[in-house]
């Protein structure tokens, strides 16, 4: 093969061919994705973040969670990943593109050193944020033989002057648990983490994803 | 093998190429050290999580990507881009003029590469796979690549009159794709990014594009030169070279979607991913055919070089590796094993076993003809090459096992998730053990290199009339 431009213009095609099937046909069909009415509720799904998580993405996404965590469900013939959440309430379903159309950037995810968070807000949602903040401020106090790092780097540990905070992350033990007289309080950037931690929920009804039902 | 009484015109390449090969090769290693310690970190960590537990600096999911991006930008970059240009310019006995600007956009790219560390480090990463570094970083990159690259495109053009040798069809190919990759993939994700539901497709569409389109290329055209060109014979087929180019060129840009199974793509994507990961066994069993085949009855010599110890080694893993990843594209087999540390084994069979195990040889093979001093053998490379192997071998089948039982475990709704992570833990400690020897061979080798460069520094003879490999 001595001919330069055959050797450029075929480099040329095949990169092309698959930057035109994967790259711009993505960026032309799910780029275009809205959310979509939904009757029973008047809004929309996915709905709408609240500015808190908007804000809590971009923690998640310094410290590097999507590294262990997916948000990622497959569908029941291919996965665990259903079966995995049999009491969910409404039930949950496999996450389609849309799911991820409030995500910026969407953190679909690779691994799974620690659990899937796509249905994280699902379980938890209320009076769920004080123990959020105990398992972020140290993971192996809740759950024994975690390997999650501790987060206590977006938490303060301060004196308590006066009346104790009714921000402080109550029943904290370990190593790392506040001394008598101190308390620990969420920095910013803990609050709206734990804020997007609990909005994650994707079994909002979708036409092209409807809700499994159960066996 | 000794090239004795080189001609005028090749010495001439040669001291052309000193300054910025050197560069690229010295920066490289010192980001392989830096990559396979955070590595070694980051891994130390997945089994003793309070070991460097507390400042954000050296949480894990900052410490990860660095190793990654150090290894695969710092590191294995650095070294192709380095490999891309001796090659370019030995093939075509084309000199390189005006060297000033690549060593220059050498500079940049590592600066650019040094900034983008300390930005994921400090949490300005998006932590998008392989474009954490911000916006700014990966400009600087850009332009700094732009300059290099087209130091080797003019190289090409350059080139003196004959067959264009199947090397530089690979380095010219991987010189354009990697710019039309990065540029894309920046733009869509990084600078201006689109909506959510259309990055994932993008994102593993660039992840293996980098891999099959950017390191694959560069670390088969050094195969292509080097294992024909130690043994003094020729490779074994040209028309098999011609198939096994177009055809990798043609499949390999499509695979990526097949990770995503199940995930949220049109199904017809992963179907695309799928067909092409089997399709692509074609141009890697041809290519291995070719390479091997050219090695058939010469496996003698790899007692005596090194450097084609490294490459045959590299290419024999190239098999391996691209088997592996037909095996893990299939429905059943991506369904059980991805999210699990069968993928960081696999990650680290291309990147280490296949595209460092071609660079290091080529790295041996360059450096005498470039500075006129033999490596001072003391068996310190044979130690690079033993450790290395031993370990990374260690380290991949423990990481893939350990994956296997964890993809089971995940796989079984009765199975809580905290087992799959208890019984992927002694196979991480495994994996740990492992990276460690791993970092002691990359030290070894960074000593080898930062020697030699002292040596050469020292005396100012002129280039001998013999060197040898």
């Amino acid at each position: 093969m001595n001919r330069t431009p055959l050797l450029i213009f075929g480099a040329f095609l095949t990169f092309g061919s698959a930057w035109l099937g994967l790259v711009a046909y993505s960026y032309v069909t799910l780029g275009q994705l809205q959310p979509v009415a939904d009757e029973n509720t008047g809004g929309v799904n996915p709905p709408p973040l609240s500015g808190l998580a908007v804000a809590g993405q971009k923690v998640y996404a310094a410290n590097g969670c999507v590294y262990c965590h997916s948000q990622d469900i497959r569908p029941r013939y291919l996965s665990a990943d259903i079966a995995r959440e049999p009491e969910a309430e409404p039930p949950v379903r496999r996450t389609v593109a849309r799911d991820y159309f409030r995500d910026q950037p969407a953190f679909v995810g690779f691994l799974r050193i620690g659990p899937d968070l796509a249905n994280y807000g699902l379980e938890k949602r209320v009076a769920a944020w004080n123990d959020l903040h105990r398992h972020l401020y140290d993971s192996r106090e809740v759950v024994s033989g975690s390997i999650m790092p501790s987060y206590r780097y977006l938490y303060k540990m301060r004196k308590i002057s006066g009346q104790p905070s009714n921000e402080a992350v109550t029943g904290l033990t370990g190593p790392h648990a506040p001394a008598p007289g101190f308390e620990v309080v969420p920095t910013e950037d803990a609050k709206v983490l734990a804020a997007y931690l609990l909005s994650l929920k994707r079994n909002d009804p979708l036409p092209e994803a409807p809700v499994e039902t159960k066996e | 093998m000794t090239t004795s009484a080189r001609s005028p015109q090749v010495e001439k390449v040669d001291a052309s190429l000193r300054l910025p090969v050197l560069i690229f090769f010295g920066s490289a290693a010192l980001w392989l050290v830096v990559g396979t310690f955070l590595a070694a970190v980051a891994l130390t960590k997945l089994v003793w999580p309070q070991f460097l537990d507390g400042p954000a600096f050296l949480t894990y999911g900052r410490i990860a990507p660095a190793a990654v991006n150090a290894l695969v930008y710092g590191w294995a970059s650095s070294a192709g881009l380095g490999i891309a240009l001796w090659l370019l310019a030995r093939l075509g006995r084309a000199p390189l003029n005006y060297a000033v600007l690549p060593v220059v956009a050498g500079l940049v790219w590592n600066f650019g590469v040094f900034l983008g560390l300390l930005a994921i480090i400090g949490g300005y990463s998006r932590s998008i796979f392989l474009l954490e570094f911000p916006g700014f970083v990966s400009a600087i990159l850009f332009v700094a690549y732009l300059f290099i690259a087209v130091w080797g495109i003019v190289l090409f053009r350059n080139r003196a009159a004959g067959a264009v040798f199947v090397s530089a069809w690979y380095l010219v190919a991987a010189l354009l794709w990697f710019p039309g990759l990065y540029f894309t993939a920046n733009a869509l994700l990084v600078w201006h990014p689109v909506p959510g539901p259309a990055q994932a497709p993008i994102g593993a569409w660039f992840s293996s594009g980098i891999v099959n389109l950017w390191l694959a290329p560069i670390a088969l055209a050094a195969a292509f030169y080097l294992i024909p060109q130690i043994l003094g014979r020729r490779l074994l087929s040209y028309n098999l070279s011609l198939l096994g180019f177009w055809s990798f060129a043609l499949f390999a840009a499509w695979t990526g979607m097949a990770q995503l199974i199940g995930g949220p793509i049109p199904a017809w994507m992963v179907s695309v991913g799928v067909v092409s990961s089997i399709l692509l066994f074609i141009p890697v069993l041809v290519i291995s055919i070719n390479l091997l085949g050219t090695m058939q009855g010469s496996y003698g010599a790899l007692r005596w070089s090194p450097s084609l110890l490294f490459t045959v080694t590299g290419a024999g893993v190239f098999l391996l590796a691209y088997v592996q990843g037909t095996l893990l594209a299939l429905p059943g087999v991506a369904a059980i094993f991805h999210f699990t540390d069968v993928l960081i084994g696999h990650g680290a069979l291309l990147l280490f076993g296949f595209v460092s195990m071609v660079f290091f040889g080529a790295i041996y093979y360059i450096v005498p003809r470039l500075t006129g001093r033999d490596w001072n053998g003391d068996g310190l490379i044979r130690w690079h090459f033993w450790l290395f192997v031993g370990a990374l071998g260690v380290a991949y089948v423990s990481l893939t096992f350990g994956g296997m039982v964890q993809g089971f475990a995940l796989n079984d709704p009765g199975v809580r998730f905290a087992s799959s992570v208890g019984f992927a833990t002694p196979f991480r400690l495994v994996a740990v053990l492992s990276a460690l020897a791993l970092l002691l061979a990359s030290n070894i080798f960074a000593h080898l290199f930062f020697r030699t460069m002292l040596a050469v520094l020292e005396e100012t003879k002129p280039l001998p009339e013999a060197v040898t490999v």
